[in-house]
């Protein structure tokens, strides 16, 4: 099992090559972070990690997909917001076989 | 669904009822079928009456490589009566640690007779038909329409597409899954098929609305052409037949009258299984996850409500598959200066013209481990691009990335891969940092990587 994340943090977990990328399984990051801050927050710590993995990447909290959405500056109401104790995976697509 | 006391001496079903007779579904199994099928037949929720689904099923397995040598055996093991097999290459002693229907002795022959002659000595019952050549926009349609369900086992996205493009065209369920080095991906698409445009309502996801867009093909596992674990590639091509007899036995592959969603119909939540499997922790766990995806799109190119995609189109070449799925890559030619060929640097080093230097190796350690140039320093690429990135962030002094060897500011540096990308790449990266200073210091690739070095100066160099 993964470690619980510390308070204050939820999980990230990086699958396939999103892991080769990061060089790590899982790390906390601090909660709480809109959905929509979630890329930029990750681009800042892996340079280009937005162009090589994230946007073609699905994106899940507590094991259900979400939809990231696409502008980051506007916040709406309902917008998803990652919460303390979440976790979240960032899932590329595999395609070798 | 049971009529009569089946019993092995050949009356099982001979009373039959007459309302399936249509479809098959009331025919008496045959001795050799009731006694090979017995101990599937017998688990709850199968029964004769979904022996004879598999049995009246048309499955096609698209590769036959790591995924659907595992997959084929268990759908011919099982008893499907037509199992199609779509392979253009032939067996490589490369593929023998996973691909399990093979064989060192068939060793060049096409994949999809090494593989059907290995079905036919595990069950002789199905007919199994042979596609010897690559699935292409111009003939994927004619094949999957014969097919009431398609097993996608390839191996690159633009086939993926391709394939998932044609089931929604066709109505045909695809079960697909991926594998690569320490992971694996099964999702169910399509199932239950419903036509293309129908949004209104909670259908099943096409692998376009899973995935909108390719993986740039110059992402980090290219250079190190990422390897794969044969248990781990095993395990979803098991898991993959798994689901197509459910699907098949039950027959949700058969399109409603009404597209309607019956309650039973109403349970399938697109669910995508992931499975990571560690090396480097042996005493961690090995972890599956399920995880619940979204439905059909209404958007979606494929399957969605304004759609466009048609059979006619992609057999025209439209959409390009090939392209889609290489989006240009940044095109790392440095400029002559900068490089070398791996001859001109031998050549260099033997008649002592090299000044003293460092050679940098960016390979991973697994291929650095089976030999290098001599007095190589091995710095895998994606540690650098870490390193880089923490110096930018942080600040920090930028030849902590170098190696100790490599801190005289005027020691040259040369940098060898793989292929020659990635040390491209990584002269651009130290250049970036500073540590040419501004020029004073040369720092070179060498073209071509550790496959020129094999292919011009070392034949015998172990170059996986």
């Amino acid at each position: 099992m993964t470690p619980k994340p510390p308070k204050g943090h939820f999980n990230i977990l990086y699958f396939a090559s999103a892991g080769s990328y990061t060089s790590k399984n899982v790390e906390a990051l601090p909660a709480p972070l809109p959905l929509r801050k979630l890329f930029a927050t990750l681009e800042e710590r892996y340079k280009d990690i937005r162009a090589s993995v994230l946007d073609h990447s699905l994106v899940t909290i507590n094991l259900t997909y979400v939809d990231v959405p696409e502008d980051e500056a506007a916040g709406e109401a309902d917008e998803i917001v990652i919460q303390e104790g979440d976790e979240v995976a960032i899932i590329p697509p595999v395609s070798s076989g | 669904m049971e009529e009569g006391s089946g019993n092995r001496n050949g009356t099982n079903g001979a009373t039959a009822a007459t309302g399936f007779a249509q479809n098959g579904l009331s025919r008496r199994l045959t001795d050799d079928e009731f006694e090979r099928y017995s101990r599937q037949m017998i688990v709850p929720g199968m029964g004769k009456e979904g022996q004879l689904r598999l049995i009246n099923s048309r499955v096609l397995i698209i590769g036959a490589g790591g995924l659907g040598c595992p997959a084929a055996q268990y759908i011919a093991g099982a008893g499907v009566g037509t199992i199609g097999i779509v392979d253009g290459d032939v067996v490589e002693v490369s593929n023998l640690h996973r691909q399990v229907g093979h064989a060192t002795s068939r060793i060049g022959m096409k994949k999809v007779d090494s593989l059907i002659q290995h079905l036919r000595g595990l069950n002789d019952l199905p007919a199994y038909i042979s596609h010897p050549f690559h699935l292409t926009p111009h003939n994927a349609a004619d094949i999957i329409s014969q097919y009431d369900l398609v097993m996608d086992c390839t191996d690159n996205p633009a086939t993926r597409y391709l394939i998932s493009d044609v089931c929604v065209l066709l109505c045909k369920p695809l079960v697909s899954a991926a594998s690569v080095q320490k992971s694996g991906q099964l999702i169910v698409l399509n199932c239950p098929p419903v036509p293309q445009g129908l949004v209104d309502g909670k259908y099943a996801p096409c692998y376009r609305c899973c995935f909108k867009k390719p993986p740039p093909p110059g992402s980090m596992v290219s250079c190190g052409e990422a390897g794969i674990m044969g248990p781990v590639v095993g395990m979803m091509g098991v898991a993959q037949a798994g689901e197509a007899i459910k699907i098949l036995a039950s027959a949700l592959h058969v399109q409603s009258e009404n597209n309607e969603s019956t309650p039973e119909r109403n349970l399938l939540q697109p669910t995508l299984l992931i499975y990571t499997y560690d090396l480097e922790s042996a005493v961690g766990p090995y972890s599956f996850r399920a995880l619940k995806m979204g439905g059909r799109r209404k958007n979606c190119f494929a399957c969605g409500e304004n759609s466009t995609l048609t059979l006619e189109g992609i057999r025209a070449g439209n959409p390009n598959y090939e392209q889609f799925c290489s989006v240009p890559t940044p095109n790392h030619s440095l400029p002559p200066e900068e490089r070398i060929t791996a001859a001109a640097y031998h050549a260099a080093k033997v008649r002592g013209e090299l000044p003293e230097h460092i050679l940098i190796d960016t390979r991973e350690k697994e291929h650095f481990s089976f030999g290098s140039i001599e007095g190589a320093v091995n710095v895998p690429f994606g540690k650098l691009l870490m390193k880089a990135a923490a110096i930018k962030r942080d600040g920090g002094s930028a030849s902590e990335i170098l190696p100790p060897e490599a801190c005289k500011p005027d020691t040259p540096i040369f940098v060898v891969c793989r292929r020659g990308l990635d040390s491209q790449e990584t002269v651009e990266k130290l250049k970036e940092l500073g540590l040419d200073y501004g020029g004073k210091r040369k720092i070179m690739d060498i073209k071509g990587g550790m496959k020129a070095w094999k292919e011009e100066v070392d034949p015998t160099f172990p170059y996986i």
